[in-house]
């Protein structure tokens, strides 16, 4: 049961980084991998102003702003340019920027690990078992999150430009949709989902370095595929899934060295037997 | 595309061949010994390696601050491994080239093990401050270290561990040598003695977040953590997240643990080390005391081990009385051995008194220190 | 190309095909002379034996990266498989053989053989996925490998896997050739009809099965070859390096295979080799150079050579300066060379750099008229208009 619970919280912070991959793939047609480093900026964020004011809720909203800031930087300087260049060339100039930031905060704070020590609320008691309350925070924040993004892309003008852009993007520029707008937004609220993904990450392992983000992204990369890309439920249910899978594999001490082995055969698995995911939607290449 | 690649070949040839002679140029001006090591200064364990390379300049310049030996001063280099045995073989071969003749090895053992099996062609003599794995030294002659090696804590810890709690656990890394290696002992020990434990285990993908192995161990008197200190507090604080309040008890890896906790961890650690900062021992309090002079830090285990390597050194060449500062490192290697090994050599050191044996085990006396 | 001095198809010797073998060549007697004179410091030997393998990384990914463009991020991955495998083979081979360099040759081939195994596997997911998504699979390999060989006791699991070492002076001599041939294999593919349908598929997949290319053939072919050398590269990392720990063969590693290709230019062959060398050579430079922190200095090099080469390349509004600056425009500026179409070889790149646009507004031709007035077309429009 507590495994559950540790998997279920886990699978929420996946969740999140996921939403940021579905949104950005679906709506600009890239794969950012530099998305989990934006994680990584997020806690550092979240660091250096814990460390300057004391005041967690300041850090937070610190950390949106740094991330959301980082993110359409990144769009502007690095992905914008390469518009209408081929797929290979924006997959590596994501890498790059992923190694880019990485390496700057190397130099920024060093490489050894830091601790950060953000406000625990202790733990309660619901049925016999002992749950900490970083866990329910982090999986109701996760869930409004989620709720207020579906209501976005399918109620306000902007997410329905988004939509739009994501299905045709010629079809929607004719239309009078700003596409560069849309997709500047896209990544605006990726990156500031990622804000969050860094809280929860702190919230639940205290320490924070330059390498941070690379293997939650790659996984919460892995939950989106297994959901299906493009798709915001199956966002968040590949990343439950996905948390949960590898708390229990971690529980069993017989495969839990095998554990990244085992996620990541999920994910070859998956994209060679039903490469949409759960929930993603079929497209047919044109010519 | 023609004309570029014969100019950038031509440029390439060329800045190749200086290269190729840069090293010839570095002959050594003045008559020294030439101590050569490599650890990791970059990286996640650079902590360690810039540990062992401040103990083992201070020893450095207390030598020769006293006059070296016959007059004769030592030149100490630490090149940067980032603890991977491919830059350990690139530092061992450019210490070469600039002519090193007797060593401390590497700082871990991943890279030790490179250094050492590099060192065993040339029969040069190291003795290594912190590689504890037990290969380096089996089956060479030339290798020697002041650490414990990883069995002794592990059949150390479970003699401890039975004598003192009944529930036990265990967290390690599958990844490390050192922390496996210690595991293995440990795990063989435990057969031997028929108590059982129960295990959980990381790896370096993984090695972040702990609920599930504390979890797991939630139930358990005392965690057996055989790694190093900035998982250990992670998992201390793991603990506290739970309310576990199992023992938690450590090796020397363990050693600057305190860094990496707040109050909000509860649980008493304990760990086997052969140097414990506040003794009052002679040795160890003057080293102590002279490393704060020097860094304006306290010093940590890896520290006080380098110190000791090179006073090993030091003192087993003036127990044979080495004279030519041009001596071969096949030549010093064969003397230092025997001085080292014999029955009359004993180094009293910041880590304790120490004798060496032909294996080149070092035997010294552990200790358990308790943090809080 | 029926003007072509070239008679019919056959290929005459041109010094431009042979360039990277005279060069390399050379470059190695000149190394075993100065090495069998004891000239050579270690590190060099060292150094020279890396930037052996790396050449053979490098090439052997930009077959995937450059001609056949799916990006491959587990270039690592099938160089662990083949340092593992073939340093095992090599370790009981040892027992049986009694000369080093028949074990040698055996290993590399063992551990090439079984790397292009799972470049097979990896292969088959390629058939059905493109892009990201094949990135993501190929990472995913890495990782997978990495994981596993790490828990196979026999292979030594955190401690590494020890191997019979070589005397580097003498593996650099074998690892130098070996390189030789792996580039003439790559070059002969890529010139074959072979290579031509690689970068059909590369150019426009849809269109290369309709030409009739059997695009699964040649996909998996690819990813067999370029795994096969990179389990080679493997080997020889295996013989220098003792134990080979499979930390090493991370997902960085792959970015700097990948660093090399991109920097030398993808599709390149000579750009590899000269990239491979460079990074290398700098990465040896800097290790001692570098330290503390500032190492990530080498990372953040790396980051700007991918965001800068690939926009440069890559990004529609740089198009005019990248004409401007093209290395190929400013040789033949050099030289002189009047590109016509009469003097066009078999040498079918060169079309390329024919001008047939037609330029806006450009006068093209006059209209003389019997009493003298000079007037261009445009001028004339211009006055209808008014």
């Amino acid at each position: 049961m507590s495994i559950l619970l540790d998997g279920l919280s886990l699978g929420a912070i996946y969740a999140l980084i996921a939403l940021g991959y579905t949104m950005v793939y679906g709506i600009a047609k890239m794969l950012n991998f530099a998305h989990g480093d934006i994680i990584m900026v997020g806690a550092y964020a979240i660091l250096s102003t814990l460390t300057m004011t004391g005041n967690p809720y300041v850090a937070v909203i610190a950390a949106i702003v740094v991330c959301t800031l980082v993110g359409i930087l990144v769009e502007k300087l690095a992905y914008k340019p390469l518009r209408g260049a081929s797929p290979l060339a924006v997959l590596i100039t994501a890498i790059g920027v992923s190694f880019f930031l990485q390496s700057i905060a190397q130099l920024a704070y060093g490489a050894k690990s830091r601790p950060v020590s953000l406000p625990s609320f202790g733990n309660i008691t619901i049925g016999g078992v002992q749950i900490s309350v970083a866990t329910v925070l982090t999986l109701v924040i996760g869930a409004i999150i989620m709720a207020a993004l579906t209501f976005f892309v399918k109620k306000t003008r902007i997410g329905r430009a988004m939509q739009a852009v994501s299905e045709d993007r010629g079809a929607a520029q004719l239309m009078g949709i700003n596409v560069d707008r849309i997709i500047m937004i896209t990544f605006a609220i990726g990156s500031a989902l990622a804000a969050f993904a860094s809280l929860f990450y702190l919230m639940q392992i205290p320490s924070t370095s330059p390498t941070l983000g690379s293997m939650p992204g790659i996984k919460a990369f892995t939950a989106a595929v297994i959901g299906g890309i493009g798709s915001i439920p199956g966002a968040m249910i590949g990343g439950v899934l996905l948390g949960i899978i590898e708390k229990v594999c971690q529980s069993i001490s017989v495969i839990s060295p095998y554990t990244t082995a085992i996620e990541f055969s999920l994910l070859i698995l998956i994209l060679l037997v039903k490469p949409i995911g759960l929930l993603g939607k079929k497209r047919r290449e044109k010519v | 595309m023609k004309k570029f690649t014969k100019v950038a070949a031509t440029v390439m040839a060329v800045a190749m061949f200086a290269s190729v002679f840069a090293g010839c140029g570095a002959s050594t001006a003045d008559k020294q010994f030439f101590i050569g090591s490599t650890g990791p200064l970059t990286g996640d364990a650079s902590a360690y390696g810039n540990s062992v390379k401040n103990g083992a300049q201070l020893a450095v310049d207390e030598i020769n601050a006293a006059g070296g030996l016959n007059g004769i001063t030592f030149k100490f280099d630490m090149k940067d491994d980032k603890a991977t045995a491919e830059d350990a073989a690139t530092g061992y071969d450019a210490l070469m080239d600039a002519g090193m003749q007797i060593s401390i090895g590497s700082v871990t053992s991943g890279s030790c093990e490179s250094f050492a099996s590099k060192s065993v062609e040339d029969n040069l003599f190291f003795i290594t401050p912190s590689a504890s794995a037990a290969s380096i030294i089996t089956g060479r002659d030339n290798a020697f270290r002041v650490c414990f090696g990883d069995p002794d804590q592990g059949t150390l810890a479970a003699a401890e561990l039975t004598s003192k709690y009944k529930k036990i656990g265990a967290i390690y890394d599958t990844s490390d040598p050192y922390s496996k290696g210690i595991y293995e002992a440990f795990d063989a020990e435990m057969k031997k003695l028929n108590v059982t434990f129960a295990t959980q285990s990381f790896d370096q993908e993984n090695k972040k977040d702990f609920s599930t192995q504390v979890e797991a161990l939630k139930d358990c008197d005392v965690i057996f953590l055989p790694i190093y200190y900035t998982e250990a507090g992670l998992i201390a604080k793991a603990c506290a997240a739970k309310s576990v309040n199992a023992v938690l008890f450590g090796c020397d890896g363990l050693d600057g643990v305190a860094s990496q906790i707040d109050s909000t961890v509860k649980n008493s650690i304990k760990y086997i080390t052969p140097f414990d900062v506040n003794s009052t021992e002679k040795a160890t309090a003057d080293f102590v005391s002279k490393y704060k002079a020097k860094y304006n830090e306290s010093p940590d285990q890896f520290a006080a081990d380098g110190y000791d390597a090179i006073y090993a050194i030091y003192e087993a060449m003036k127990a044979a009385d080495v004279k030519d500062a041009d001596v071969k490192p096949s030549e010093l290697c064969e003397t230092v051995k025997k001085a080292i090994t014999a029955d009359s050599f004993k180094l009293v050191g910041a880590t304790g008194t120490m004798t060496w044996d032909a294996s080149g085990a070092c035997n010294k006396v552990p200790q358990i220190v308790e943090v809080q | 190309m029926g003007k072509t001095k070239a008679s019919g198809f056959m290929p005459r010797f041109k010094l431009k095909h042979y360039i990277h073998y005279i060069v390399i060549a050379l470059f190695l007697i000149v190394m075993m002379i100065l090495s069998s004179n004891g000239m050579l410091p270690r590190a060099t030997i060292t150094l020279l034996s890396r930037i052996a393998y790396s050449i053979i990384l490098a090439v052997s990914l930009n077959l995937v990266v450059g001609f056949l463009g799916e990006l491959s991020l587990g270039h690592a991955g099938f160089m662990c498989v083949g340092a593992y495998i073939g340093c095992y083979f090599a370790n009981f081979l040892h027992t049986v053989i009694g000369s080093p360099l028949v074990v040698l040759i055996l290993s590399m081939l063992v551990g090439g053989l079984v790397a292009a195994v799972f470049g097979f596997v990896i292969g088959l997911p390629a058939l059905r996925l493109k892009g990201d998504y094949l990135a993501i699979v190929t990472l995913a390999f890495g990782e997978i490998v990495r994981n596993v060989i790490k828990n196979l006791p026999f292979f030594g699991g955190a401690m590494g896997l020890n191997t019979t070492k070589y005397k580097p002076a003498s593996l650099f001599i074998v690892a130098f050739v070996v390189v030789l041939l792996v580039l003439a294999l790559i070059q002969n593919l890529i010139r074959s009809k072979h290579g031509r349908a690689i970068t059909a598929i590369r150019d426009n997949e849809i269109a290369a099965k309709a030409m009739g290319i059997n695009v699964t053939f040649y996909k998996l072919f690819v990813f067999v070859v370029s795994a096969f050398f990179a389990g080679i590269a493997g080997v020889i990392y295996g013989h220098l390096n003792t134990p080979i720990i499979y930390t090493v063969f991370s997902y960085n590693y792959s970015i700097e295979i990948l660093v090399m290709v991109v920097l030398g230019g993808m599709g390149s062959i000579s750009g590899s080799i000269i990239a491979a060398t460079l990074i290398t050579y700098v990465n040896f430079v800097l290790q001692n150079k570098l330290s503390g922190d500032l190492a990530a200095l080498k990372l953040l090099i790396y980051a700007l050579i991918l965001i800068v080469a690939v926009l440069f390349n890559n990004a529609p509004a740089l198009r005019p300066l990248r004409e401007k600056l093209n290395f190929r425009r400013l040789a033949e500026k050099f030289s002189k060379k009047v590109r016509h179409p009469e003097n066009i070889r078999d040498d079918d790149a060169a079309w390329n750099r024919i001008d047939t646009k037609i330029k806006m507004d450009e006068i093209l031709s006059v209209e003389l008229q019997p009493n003298g007035a000079f007037e261009p077309d445009r001028k004339k429009k211009k006055k209808e208009e008014k």
